[in-house]
């Protein structure tokens, strides 16, 4: 069935955008920075750059205080702007070697070459809320600042170094090998390409490293609750800034700045064939824009569920590709909320339709006749 | 150790935008500039590789800020990540400057040094602040 368009309705419309414009400032509270929200909204930033698949971090902040903090509409602002510019150039692949750590886990080994290095993390905090926050001033600001920066040691400060991956811990023994699986290696750019099933992994990577937290995260735990085989553990993951390097117009590699990503390296075991009884390990692979470790984890699993073999929603690529791509699954969601009144209308006319037909087939049987309503108390004639 | 900030575009990309915009319009004294191509914003596919099978995937784009220039004839290029047009034009300027036929400016080339070390610096510091939070967890049955 086909739609029908509208007509009509502008000056509703745009009273409409106008009211959504009132709401946002009408309690005329002091306009937010966006130094404010990059400052303090650094995660909520970094989400919406992943999501909107673009790193832009202060166009991040602007769409974020015009939707009022609406992520899902943000990130979907985010992708329409990068419609609207031109791709020159393409990276070199980033090295995550070469990070800048601010963080660094692993959940498989407690002692891992340069040390676990837990960083900005919220996860050992008691979740208690901090109402001193609300009367936070620029002075408790710079109080804490002052503290914080007399906590180091200048005296003997430690280089920053190069930390080696834990993977590679694994490798040397020889239990980390490729899955046995019958991958397809093209590099496809799912922006230019239309995606078809079975995707090359480069596709699945590339969707799930855009796709929506939340979306990923439900599927990666429903393989871990036994809907498809997900036994993954945290090799390692760390969290950091890359150096993002291209070749200029002369053909000169050159650095363009640092961006800052997670990576996660999920480990998990193969199931063996009998040709090859012996049991080894393998990878799933989580990258994505900022710091969103869930995000990470959640691709690291899927990439591996998704190559597993088997019918669980999370093994199924296509059902996982598509149903977490964020700003398609938001767009036609919320699509439902436009005016479908033709389509609505056909589809009441066939019930109506059928409901005359049966009530003309019993008639025609006999039954038809609707019996004349009784009184209780009038006994039956 | 990191050799962080060796490279020069690493610190012109990251050093404090004022102290570079000083820095070129003294250099646009002495020197000849032509703007090539004006700063404008444009997209870099942002390529990535999976850890163990080298899977190559494109991670998202990054906003990039390119520009072209000539400084007495010598062709200079300036890209840096996000939208910045003055950033993107010093690079250009140095860029030039740096890599053409006669010795670049010492000017250029103190502030160059200058801006590497406290580049360094603060990013030590940064990182040792993190070390702060270098963790060895005990099992329980540990002392």
């Amino acid at each position: 069935m086909g739609y029908v368009a509208i007509k009509g309705g502008e000056d509703a419309i745009a009273n409409a955008n106008e009211l959504v414009e009132f709401y946002r400032i009408k309690a005329r509270t002091k306009p937010i920075e966006l130094a404010q929200i990059l400052g303090q909204f650094r995660l909520l930033i970094d989400k919406i750059m992943g999501e909107g698949s673009l790193y832009a971090p202060e166009h991040a902040a602007l769409v974020l205080k015009q939707n009022e903090g609406d992520v899902f509409e943000s990130a979907f602002m985010l992708r329409a702007y990068r419609a609207t510019l031109q791709r020159r150039y393409y990276s070199e692949k980033l090295a995550t070697r070469e990070m800048f750590v601010r963080r660094r886990i692993s959940s498989a080994f407690r002692e891992i070459p340069g040390g676990q290095i837990l960083g900005p993390t919220r996860d050992y905090s008691q979740r208690l809320l901090d109402a001193r926050l609300v009367t936070e001033t620029m002075g408790d600001i710079d109080a804490f600042l002052g503290e914080f920066e007399a906590k180091l040691d200048r005296s003997s400060l430690h280089g920053v170094p190069t930390l080696s991956k834990v993977i590679d811990l694994l490798q040397s023994e020889g239990l980390l090998r490729e899955v046995e699986a019958d991958t397809n290696r093209r590099v496809v750019d799912i922006t230019r390409e239309a995606v078809k099933f079975p995707a090359p992994r480069s596709a699945a990577l590339q969707m799930l490293a855009r796709a929506e937290t939340g979306g990923i995260m439900s599927l990666a735990y429903s393989a871990q609750r036994g809907f498809g085989s997900a036994h993954a553990t945290v090799g390692e993951l760390r969290v950091g800034e890359v150096p993002v390097r291209v070749r200029d117009a002369r053909g000169r590699v050159r650095l363009i700045g640092r961006i800052r990503v997670t990576e996660a390296e999920m480990i998990s075991k193969i199931k063996t064939q009998k040709k090859d009884p012996v049991p080894y390990l393998s990878l799933g692979y989580g990258l994505c824009f900022g710091q969103n470790e869930t995000k990470a984890i959640s691709m690291g699993i899927l990439d591996r569920t998704m190559r597993s073999g088997g019918d669980a929603p999370c093994q199924t690529q296509e059902f996982v590709l598509y149903h977490t791509e964020g700003i398609e699954s938001y767009g036609f969601t919320n699509h439902l909320k436009l005016p479908h009144y033709v389509t609505f209308q056909s589809g009441l006319n066939n019930l109506r339709q059928a409901v005359e037909r049966k009530e003309k087939n019993r008639g025609n049987l006999g039954f038809g006749s609707k019996p004349a309503p009784q009184k209780i108390n009038q006994p039956a004639s | 150790m990191q050799a962080i900030h060796q490279d020069n575009d690493s610190v012109l990309t990251e050093c404090e935008l004022p102290a570079l915009k000083r820095l070129v319009e003294s250099l646009e004294t002495r020197h000849h500039i032509q703007v090539i191509k004006n700063p404008g914003i444009c997209l870099t596919m942002v390529r990535a590789e999976d850890s163990l099978e080298k899977q190559e995937f494109f991670l998202g784009e990054a906003l990039t800020t390119e520009c072209e220039v000539s400084v007495d004839g010598r062709p200079g290029y300036g890209l840096c990540l996000g939208e910045e047009p003055i950033r993107s034009y010093c690079v250009a300027v140095c860029d030039a400057l740096l890599h053409g036929e006669s010795a670049a400016p010492a000017e250029l080339l103190a502030f160059l040094e200058e801006h590497r070390a406290l580049l360094i610096a603060r990013d030590t510091e940064e990182f040792n602040h993190i070390l702060r939070s270098h963790v060895d967890f005990k099992l329980m049955e540990q002392d």
